[in-house]
C-alpha cells in the first residue's frame, strides 16, 4: 500500500458493534466491559473498578465475542463489527464456577458482610444462588492481621483481585501493598511482608475502599476523637457535597465526621494550633480573621549617639516600610478567601469549607474563626475531606464559589494583574479552570508546550530544572504566586517542571485566554516581563555558580544554596560567644544565632540565617507570610501568625520565635482587650540599623565575618583537585 | 621606645636615682596607670556588645598592646624598684597580671587551632553533659537493638536488622528471625559490656582512669566484641565505638576549654587588684 493510499483512509475515531443484540457506538479503544456499562448493559465483575487500570485476574467479567475462549470483557478493546453476548447460559455457568471456587475460599459472610451487607462476592453468588460451593475448603488458614490501629486485615477473605494494591500504588502512589506468596500461600502483603501496623502504610484508606470483600476492613478511626454528635451517613448523603459518596465508606468512618453546633461568639478554631480536621458549614456564618498583631519584627536604635542600643519591636507596614515590599493587599488563608490587609475579617456562610490544608497536609491552622451567628458545622478528618474533595458535585461547587467570591481577590493579589479590569476578570470566571494535584504530581513538565498559566490556591508547587546529575530545584511557589509564564512571554516551551509538593490546587487559566490578557493589557506584560526577566537572571546565575563549583562537600553542606552566611574562624574563635551575646543584646535577649552548625574546611558556618537561594522555610506557612526580597534576603511578612513551621522547616535551624508582649482583643469577649504574648517569626536581620551585623562586631578576635559563600570561599574552591589513582 | 630613651637622661640627672614621685616618674606613672585601665575597660565593652563604641577587635588589639605598654612603663615609673608595703604588693600583682596576660594571649593563638584540629566533633561548651547523656541513650538504645537480634526476638530490632533477617515469622505473636542463630551466650555477654566498661564511661565526665578513656584499649576492646558478635551486627559495633570516640572528644574539649579560658581565673581577679590597688597608691603618694 502506498503512502497516499494510508494517508488517504482515514482514522476512525469511533466504533459500531453489537452488545446483546445492541448496536452501540464507542470511542476507539474503549474495552467491551466501558461500552457495555456506557449502554445500560451491565457485566459483573470483581477486579475491576472504574478508576483503576483493569487486569482481568477474577475472569467474572468474560463475555463470549464469538471466538475460541471468553474474553475477560474489562480488558479487551471494542472492535468495529464486533457481536458481543454477555448474558448467555454457557457464560453463566462460567460465571458461576468461578464464583463457586472463590466463595470455596471465603469465609461467608465475611466481616463487610456481616456489617454492612455488601460484600461484593457474596452479592454476586446470592445472586447466582450459589449457598454451599461443592469444592472442599482449604484447610491451611491464611490468617488475620489486627497490626494497624486503622484497618483489619482478614486474608481469608481476599479473593487476589489486587484492586487493594492497585488503589495503593497507581492511585495514592504509597507503594506499600504488592503480592506474597504462591499458591495456597498467596495473599496480599505490606511492605517487605510487615505485619501492617509495622509497615510503612499510611492508613489512607485507599485499599480498604477499593477491597470488594472483607478482606480489608475498617476499624473504626482509633486514637481520634471529634468532639460532637455522630452523624448518619443517610443524612450526609443528602448533602449535595456528598452526593455519590460511597455510603459503605461512609458508614465505616462514622467516628470521622461529626456535627457540632457553635453559638454566636464561639471560637471553632484558633489560629497557630495544630489540628486534623477541616470544617463544612451547614448554617450559619462566621468571621474567619487574624489576631496577631500585623506587624513585623522590626530591630533599631532606641537612641542616638555612642552610647546607643538596639531594640526589636514590631513595626506594622505603614510605621516601616521594607525595600522591596510588595503592594500586597491580601493575606492568603485556609478557607476559599483571602482576608484584605486593612480589614483582616471576612465571612463564611453555609456551604463553604475552612481548614482544609489543616487537615490534608497538617499545616497549623492559619486563622481564627469565630461563630457571627448560631453555627451548625461538619468536623471532618482526612479520610472524609479527601473523599468529598473527590466527588464531582462537591468540585463544583466548590468550583462555583471559589469563581463567584475569591477569584476576582485572588486575581488582584498578585501584584502583576492588579491592573486587569472587571470586565475582563468576568470573562475569566467560565474559562479558568480548579485543578487539584495530589503530592508529588506534576503540573507542567519541561520542555513540553505552554498551554495555560497557573495561579497557586492552595499548597506549594516546587519548581525544578532537569540537569546532567539530577534535578535543580529553582523555587518554591506558595499560595498566591503563580508560575506558566516564561513559556508564553518567550514563545518557548516549558523552562522546569512544576510539581505538587503537598495537596495543591491551582486555578489554570487556558493559554488563549493568558494570551489575550497579555495583548489587551500592556502593563500586565511589562510586568510579567520583568518578573520572568527576574526569574531567568536568578536561575541562570545559580546554574552558572553551581557549574563553576565543583567541591562535593561545598555542595553537600548547602553552602551553595546561601547567599550570606555568617562564618567563623575556628583557628581565631576562642569560643567566648561575645557573638551570641551581641546578638541575644540587639534582639531582646533573643539570639537568632547559635555557635554550632558544619565545618567547612576551618569555618564553622554558624546557625544563623543563610537566605538560602532554595528557602524550604518558606514551604508549609499556612499563610504565606515568609518570602524573599528580590536580593533574596528571607523576611517575615506583617500577617506572620507565630505558629512556628517555619522555624521546624528550616533544615538549619536558622529561624527563632520572638515573644512580644501585646495588648488585643479578647477573642473570647468581643470588645474586650488583654494582655498577651504574641510569638512572630525573626530570621537574622544583618543587624541593617549598622554597618556591621552585631556579631561580627562584637567578635574581639577578628574571627566571626558575614560573607557571600563563593567569594569567600573562592580561593578553596578554585584548587585543583589532586589526581586520584596514577601508577 | 621613646620612654625608654628618655628614662637614660633621666635616670643619670637624679641624684638618687629614678623615683616615682618626680617629674618623670609621674608621667610615667600615669601613662602606664591610664593604659592599664583602659586594658581593664575592655571587660566593661564586652558587657555591652552592641554599643557602637568602637570594634570589638579594636579594643582587644588595644588591650594587649596598651596593657604590654604599661608593664615596662610602671618599671620605669618604679626605676625598676619593686619598693616595699602596698608598692611591692602592687608590682607582684601587676606581674601576675602581666605574665598571666602574656600567657593567656598565647594560649589564645594557639589553643584554638588545636581544638579544631583535634575535635572535629565539638559541641557547645555548655551543652556537654546533655550531649553526653545522649550518647548514653543512643549507645541504649543500639544495645537493645542488638539483644533483640540475638534473641530472635525482631520486634524490638531495627527495620535494617529486620531487613537483612530474611526468612523472619511469627511465632505466638512475636515476630522471631528463624533465619539468624539466636544466641543468647553473646547477648548477655554484650549488656555486660554495655553495664560495667561502656554506660559508666559515658556516664563519668572526664573519666580518665577508665579503659575505654584510652583510644588503644578502646580499639582492642571493640575488636574482642566484634569477635563475639555476628557479623551483621558488627556496623551496631562500629556505632557503639564512634560514640565511645565522640565521648572521648568531649572529654578532651572539656580539658581544652579550662586550658583556653581557665587563665582568666588568675588574670581577671589581678586585674581587678592591680586597678584597685594602683588607685590607692596614686591617692595616698600623690597626698602623703
Amino acid at each position: 500500500m502506498s503512502s497516499e493510499g494510508i494517508a488517504a483512509k482515514p482514522v476512525p475515531q469511533s466504533i459500531t458493534l453489537t452488545i446483546d443484540g445492541k448496536p452501540v457506538t464507542v470511542p476507539l479503544g474503549t474495552t467491551i466491559f466501558d461500552a457495555a456499562r456506557m449502554n445500560g448493559i451491565p457485566v459483573p465483575t470483581l477486579c475491576h473498578q472504574q478508576n483503576e487500570n483493569p487486569v482481568g485476574v477474577c475472569r467474572v467479567c468474560v463475555v463470549d465475542v464469538g471466538a475460541r475462549v471468553y474474553a475477560a470483557s474489562c480488558i479487551r478493546q471494542a472492535e468495529a463489527g464486533m457481536v458481543v453476548k454477555t448474558n448467555t447460559e454457557p457464560l453463566e455457568g462460567v460465571r458461576r464456577t468461578l464464583l463457586e471456587l472463590l466463595m470455596a475460599d471465603h469465609p461467608s459472610p465475611c466481616a463487610r458482610q456481616q456489617h454492612s451487607g455488601d460484600c461484593e462476592l457474596e452479592k454476586l453468588a446470592a445472586a447466582a444462588h450459589i449457598e454451599h460451593p461443592p469444592f472442599p475448603r482449604r484447610t491451611t488458614p491464611r490468617g488475620h492481621d489486627d497490626s494497624s490501629l486503622a484497618i483489619a486485615v482478614d486474608h481469608e477473605a481476599c479473593i487476589l483481585c489486587d484492586r487493594c494494591i492497585r488503589g495503593c500504588d497507581y492511585i495514592r502512589n504509597n507503594w506499600v501493598l504488592a503480592r506474597r506468596g504462591k499458591g495456597y500461600q498467596a495473599g496480599i502483603a505490606f511492605d517487605l511482608n510487615e505485619p501492617m501496623g509495622d509497615s510503612t502504610c499510611v492508613s489512607c484508606g485507599e485499599c480498604m475502599v477499593s477491597c470488594p470483600t472483607g478482606a480489608l476492613t475498617n476499624r473504626g478511626v482509633v486514637g481520634t476523637k471529634l468532639e460532637g454528635d455522630l452523624v448518619d451517613p443517610e443524612f450526609l448523603l443528602d448533602l449535595p457535597v456528598f452526593k455519590n459518596v460511597s455510603g459503605n465508606f461512609l458508614e465505616l468512618n462514622r467516628n470521622a465526621v461529626v456535627e457540632r453546633h457553635f453559638r454566636a461568639g464561639d471560637i471553632i478554631c484558633r489560629e497557630g494550633d495544630f489540628g486534623a480536621t477541616a470544617f463544612y458549614i451547614l448554617d450559619g456564618t462566621v468571621d474567619i480573621f487574624i489576631s496577631s498583631p500585623m506587624a513585623h519584627v522590626k530591630t533599631e536604635d532606641s537612641s542616638t549617639g555612642l552610647l546607643n542600643k538596639l531594640r526589636s519591636f514590631l513595626a506594622p507596614r505603614d510605621r516601616h516600610q521594607r525595600n522591596g515590599d510588595p503592594s500586597r493587599n491580601s493575606i492568603p488563608i485556609d478557607a476559599p478567601i483571602d482576608l484584605p490587609y486593612d480589614k483582616r475579617v471576612a465571612q463564611l456562610h453555609a456551604g463553604e469549607l475552612f481548614g482544609e490544608m489543616t487537615c490534608m497536609s497538617y499545616y497549623p491552622r492559619s486563622a481564627t474563626v469565630r461563630a457571627a451567628t448560631d453555627v451548625r458545622v461538619l468536623e471532618m478528618l482526612r479520610n472524609v475531606l479527601d473523599i468529598m474533595q473527590r466527588n464531582k458535585s462537591f468540585r463544583e461547587q466548590l468550583d462555583r464559589t471559589y469563581k463567584q467570591r475569591a477569584l476576582e481577590s485572588h486575581l488582584k493579589s498578585v501584584p502583576v494583574l492588579a491592573s486587569l479590569t472587571p470586565e475582563f476578570i468576568e470573562h475569566l470566571k467560565s474559562r479558568v479552570e480548579l485543578i487539584r494535584y495530589l503530592p508529588g504530581q506534576m503540573i507542567c513538565a519541561q520542555g513540553e508546550p505552554a498551554d495555560s498559566f497557573y495561579l497557586v490556591r492552595l499548597g506549594f508547587v516546587k519548581v525544578s530544572e532537569s540537569r546532567p546529575g539530577g534535578d535543580l530545584v529553582l523555587a518554591y511557589l506558595a499560595r498566591g504566586s503563580y508560575f506558566g509564564e516564561i513559556a508564553f512571554l518567550g514563545n518557548t516551551t516549558r523552562t522546569a517542571t512544576c510539581t505538587a509538593l503537598d495537596h495543591v490546587e491551582v486555578v489554570r487559566i487556558p493559554g488563549d485566554d493568558f494570551r489575550r490578557m497579555l495583548d489587551e493589557f500592556p502593563e500586565v506584560r511589562h510586568k510579567l516581563e520583568e518578573v520572568a526577566a527576574d526569574r531567568v537572571a536568578a536561575n541562570q546565575q545559580r546554574l552558572t555558580q553551581i557549574e563553576s563549583v565543583p567541591v562535593d562537600q561545598f555542595l553537600n553542606q548547602g553552602l551553595m544554596e546561601a547567599q550570606s552566611l555568617l562564618v567563623l574562624d575556628l583557628d581565631r574563635c576562642t569560643r567566648c560567644d561575645q557573638c551570641v551575646r551581641a546578638c541575644a543584646d540587639a534582639h531582646d535577649g533573643v539570639s537568632r544565632l547559635i555557635r554550632e552548625g558544619l565545618r567547612f574546611d576551618k569555618y564553622l558556618v554558624a546557625t544563623s540565617c543563610r537566605s538560602c537561594r532554595d528557602p524550604l522555610c518558606m514551604v508549609g506557612c499556612p499563610v504565606g507570610s515568609i518570602r524573599r526580597r528580590n536580593s533574596l534576603e528571607i523576611i517575615i511578612e506583617d500577617w506572620c501568625i507565630g505558629c512556628g513551621q517555619c522555624a521546624n522547616n528550616c533544615p538549619y535551624g536558622n529561624i527563632n520565635m520572638h515573644p512580644f508582649p501585646v495588648e488585643m482583643a479578647d477573642p473570647e469577649h468581643p470588645g474586650r482587650m488583654i494582655a498577651s504574648t504574641r510569638l512572630k517569626a525573626t530570621g537574622c536581620d544583618l543587624c541593617t540599623d549598622h554597618a556591621e551585623p552585631s556579631c561580627v562586631y562584637a567578635c574581639p578576635h577578628d574571627a566571626a565575618h558575614r560573607v557571600n559563600p563563593p567569594q569567600f570561599f573562592a580561593s578553596m574552591l578554585k584548587q585543583p583537585t589532586p589526581a586520584k589513582g596514577g601508577v | 621606645m621613646v620612654a625608654a630613651v628618655a628614662y637614660i637622661p633621666y635616670r643619670h640627672s637624679s641624684p638618687q636615682g629614678a623615683s616615682g614621685g618626680s617629674v618623670m616618674g609621674l608621667i610615667y606613672g600615669s601613662f602606664g596607670f591610664a593604659f592599664m585601665i583602659f586594658a581593664g575597660l575592655l571587660g566593661a565593652r564586652k558587657k555591652v556588645p552592641v554599643w557602637r563604641l568602637g570594634r570589638a577587635q579594636t579594643w582587644m588589639r588595644g588591650h594587649l598592646w596598651l596593657g604590654t605598654i604599661a608593664f615596662p612603663l610602671i618599671l620605669l615609673h618604679a626605676g625598676f624598684h619593686f619598693g616595699f608595703g602596698l608598692s611591692r604588693v602592687l608590682m607582684w600583682c601587676f606581674v601576675v597580671v602581666f605574665v598571666s596576660g602574656i600567657f593567656g594571649a598565647g594560649l589564645q593563638h594557639f589553643m584554638p587551632r588545636l581544638t579544631t584540629e583535634r575535635i572535629p566533633m565539638e559541641t557547645i561548651y555548655e551543652q556537654i553533659g546533655r550531649v553526653r547523656s545522649q550518647l548514653v541513650d543512643e549507645a541504649a538504645f543500639l544495645v537493645e537493638q542488638a539483644r533483640a537480634m540475638l534473641t530472635g526476638n525482631l520486634s524490638d530490632a531495627s527495620a535494617e536488622q529486620r531487613a537483612v533477617a530474611a526468612g523472619a515469622g511469627t511465632m505466638g505473636g512475636v515476630t522471631v528471625a528463624t533465619g539468624l542463630n539466636v544466641d543468647e551466650q553473646a547477648s548477655s555477654d554484650l549488656q555486660e559490656f554495655f553495664d560495667r566498661k561502656m554506660r559508666p564511661f559515658l556516664q563519668q565526665a572526664g573519666a580518665r582512669r577508665l579503659e575505654l578513656a584510652d583510644r588503644a584499649t578502646s580499639q582492642a576492646m571493640f575488636r574482642q566484641l566484634r569477635l563475639l558478635l555476628p557479623m551483621n551486627l558488627h556496623t551496631t559495633v562500629d556505632d557503639l565505638e564512634n560514640i565511645c570516640e565522640e565521648k572521648r572528644e568531649l572529654d578532651q574539649q572539656t580539658t581544652y576549654h579550662r586550658i583556653l579560658h581557665g587563665w582568666l581565673l588568675v588574670h581577671i581577679p589581678f586585674s581587678y587588684a592591680v586597678l584597685l590597688l594602683g588607685a590607692i597608691h596614686a591617692v595616698v603618694a600623690l597626698r602623703y
